[in-house]
């Protein structure tokens, strides 16, 4: 599904990810757990394609294609779906009609049909029933006015509509409570399937008590020091980042 | 005197006396009056603060075509037709009022004039009665309007009368570099409530100039919803001048709206007369290539307790340039004035470029005044966010852009026709580049 090699990125001519190596095979879910600043958004950018972040050298393949010679949208279009750790309101613009935007133009990529007004509405009512969001959501602005709960919500509502191949949720745990994060490990389960691969980015491992992941990653000062199996994220929780951090130092 | 006044002044001479009303003793008053201020004063220059950022000359020079015969061009009015609107119409081409294209059939209790000539062989006295008042030149162009206009509309809805449908006015340009100069009137009488659209449109290549002036009143607890439509073609221009009075709880609802033209300049003029009169002023433009739209707007509190409410929104494109001058006037016992403006723009060229300038002149204590102007440009984040749910760089540029308008769009109360701003944007914002 994805093959991340030696990947280096810049911001602003500082250097972000060092040399990241990672392998994502067909239904797995992977989680990346680091410390605040080690470029787990960075990473997770420029698997969607923000060109704020300049590659600087490493490669990304994705379902055979070379991912980092796409435009964001055809990105979308080709099933990777990016979950934003801070979603962007966008007064004026109603969420329905992004929803619809989005759908339509994954679909015509994938040479199915557009869908109307009618088929829709009631595809749309489903999925947002799956997140537990109400309709009058739907009308509002794009996340104007939404909780931080509500934006994570809709960002969740937003990849269960597409159907992507590959989902990069950038800490869409971090500021929810206990019932909210419930409610999006649900939509996250029912999405996954042997078709699609996931990317958890978190910082803590409760997310990981409701999704368990197939492999655990430590990124650290833009690389991944270590990776194991759903254990390790128990390991780290108890022992904090210093731990893995200083075995990789020595 | 400049070379150009003077020529102005020997085509008053040369044309004045076969121009329509001539004989009615204050109209000739009226126009010569007019004629000698502007001999006076000429055309506004750019060393003037209020028209400094706006290059007349290309105007000046094209005013020199002022239409003294009486024919109407043939013309396809299908072309510029507002889909799904059903309104009276009253239709001006080239100036001319032309009563093939109108249609003001079952308009009721309500007085429609439209030339000069018409208005003037039906019935002299009442033309007299509504003319008479004095239309205020403020400039050189207004000055210009009085002395050379033969043909406006003239709309008096009488006292508590509601017209059923809008009244639609549309001005069509067709004939290459004519100047023309509507003179307009309408009188809301109390408790009186209508909707006027005042078009202003032309053909390709014309390098049409109009020169209006729409002199606007309002009695007690009238309501006016009054669009002032501006989409003719990038080579035309024009210069409108739009005075209201507002009496005692009377509600005038502005619309000045425009996305078409080389040179637009609006002058806005309001004033709230009496207690608890309230007006809101809506503005849109959009621009691209070299077009250069300005509005300046004038509220004047003069009385107590009234609102006024003023947004204006701008999206520039290109070369183009946008300037919105906000002025608020509250006068001296002008109590509990609550009046508030903002203008934003949104440039979405680094050649584009607006000039905003609000001016508060607030001789009264107990007021409230808010005002605030932006310039930005289209929110990376937003479009990012657009494109990584597959919707592309260009689509996602005109949704914002559409969003951004949205404010003032959602105001048009008249749903064809703001499906057809939307419509005209859309396929700007869609095709450009
Ligand atoms: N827009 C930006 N401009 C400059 N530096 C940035 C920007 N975004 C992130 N950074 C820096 O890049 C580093 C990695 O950030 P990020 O990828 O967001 O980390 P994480 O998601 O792991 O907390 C941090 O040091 C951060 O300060
Ligand atoms: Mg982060």
């Amino acid at each position: 599904m994805l093959s991340i090699k030696n990947l280096h990125a810049d911001i602003e001519g500082k250097p972000i990810l060092k040399g990241v190596n990672l392998e994502i095979r067909t239904g797995e879910v992977h989680a990346i757990m680091g410390p605040n600043g080690s470029g787990k958004s960075t990473l997770a950018n420029v698997l969607a394609g923000r060109d704020d972040y300049e590659v600087t050298s490493g490669s990304v393949e994705y379902r055979g294609m070379d991912l980092l010679d796409m435009e964001p949208e055809i990105r979308a279009r080709e099933g990777v779906f990016l979950a934003f750790q801070y979603p962007v309101e966008i007064p004026g613009v109603t969420n329905m009609y992004l929803l619809k935007a989005a759908i339509n133009s994954v679909r015509k990529h994938r040479g199915v049909e557009e869908l109307d007004a009618r088929e829709f509405l009631k595809l749309i009512k489903e999925k947002a029933a799956m997140v537990e969001m109400k309709q009058e959501f739907l009308y509002r602005s794009v996340n104007q006015g939404f909780s931080g709960g509500e934006k994570k919500r809709n960002e969740i509502l937003q990849m269960a509509l597409l159907e992507p191949h590959l989902s990069v949720l950038d800490e869409t745990d971090s500021g929810l409570d206990i019932d909210a994060l419930k409610i999006v490990a649900q939509g996250v389960n029912l999405l996954r399937s042997e078709q699609r691969s996931m990317v958890l980015v978190t910082h803590y491992q409760r997310l990981l008590d409701y999704i368990v992941p197939d492999y655990v990653h430590v990124l650290a000062g833009g690389r991944i020091i270590r990776s194991g199996g759903k254990e390790l994220a128990l390991e780290l929780e108890q022992k904090g980042y210093g731990w893995v951090e200083d075995q990789a130092a020595a | 005197m400049t070379e150009i006044t003077q020529h102005y002044l020997d085509q008053f001479n040369a044309a004045s006396a076969g121009l329509a009303g001539r004989g009615l003793p204050w109209l000739d008053d009226q126009r010569q009056a007019a004629i000698e201020l502007f001999a006076r004063s000429g055309f506004p220059g750019q060393y003037e603060e209020d028209w400094r950022y706006t290059p007349l000359k290309p105007v000046i020079g094209k005013l020199l075509h002022i239409k003294v015969d009486n024919d109407i061009a043939d013309t396809d009015i299908s072309d510029y037709l507002v889909a799904g609107l059903d309104a009276y119409r009253l239709v001006f081409v080239d100036g001319r009022f032309s009563p093939q294209y109108s249609d003001t059939s079952g308009l009721q209790d309500c007085i429609v004039m439209n030339s000069f000539e018409q208005s003037v062989a039906r019935n002299p006295e009442l033309f007299t009665e509504t003319m008479r008042s004095e239309v205020p030149l403020s400039n050189g162009f207004a000055a210009l309007n009085v002395a050379f206009s033969t043909d406006g509309y003239v709309i008096e809805v009488a006292e508590n009368v509601k017209l059923d449908k809008p009244v639609e006015i549309i001005f069509i340009a067709v004939n290459s570099d004519l100047a023309t100069q509507p003179r307009n009137i309408v009188h809301m009488g109390k408790f009186s409530q209508a909707v006027i659209i005042e078009r202003y449109v032309s053909s390709k290549q014309t390098g049409a100039v109009v020169n209006s002036t729409s002199r606007i009143s309002l009695d007690e607890g009238a309501r006016l919803g009054y669009y002032l439509v501006q989409t003719q073609a990038n080579d035309a221009s024009q210069i409108s001048s739009v005075d209201v009075n507002q009496g005692k709880s009377s509600w005038f609802g502005c619309y000045t709206l425009t996305l078409g033209g080389q040179l637009v300049r609006n002058n806005l003029r309001v004033s709230l007369q009496a207690e608890g009169a309230h007006c809101d002023m809506l503005g849109l433009y959009n621009t691209g290539g070299k077009q250069h739209v300005d509005n300046h707007t004038t509220v004047v509190h003069a009385a107590p307790h009234c609102t006024s409410r003023e947004l204006y929104k701008g999206v520039l494109d290109q070369r183009s340039r946008g300037v919105f001058h906000g002025r608020i006037k509250v006068e001296q016992g002008a109590q509990k004035t609550d009046a508030s403006q903002s203008n934003n723009n949104l440039l979405l060229s680094p050649n584009a470029e607006v000039d905003t300038k609000p001016q508060l002149e607030i001789y009264a204590d107990d007021v409230k005044c808010a005002h605030g102007a932006t310039i930005g440009q289209i929110d990376q984040n937003s479009l990012f966010y657009l494109r990584s749910r597959g919707i592309d760089e260009k689509d996602a540029r005109a949704l914002l852009t559409f969003a951004f308008l949205n404010e003032v769009l959602d105001e048009i109360e008249l749903e064809p026709l703001k499906q057809s701003m939307e419509s005209i944007l859309a396929e700007r914002l869609i095709a450009d580049e």
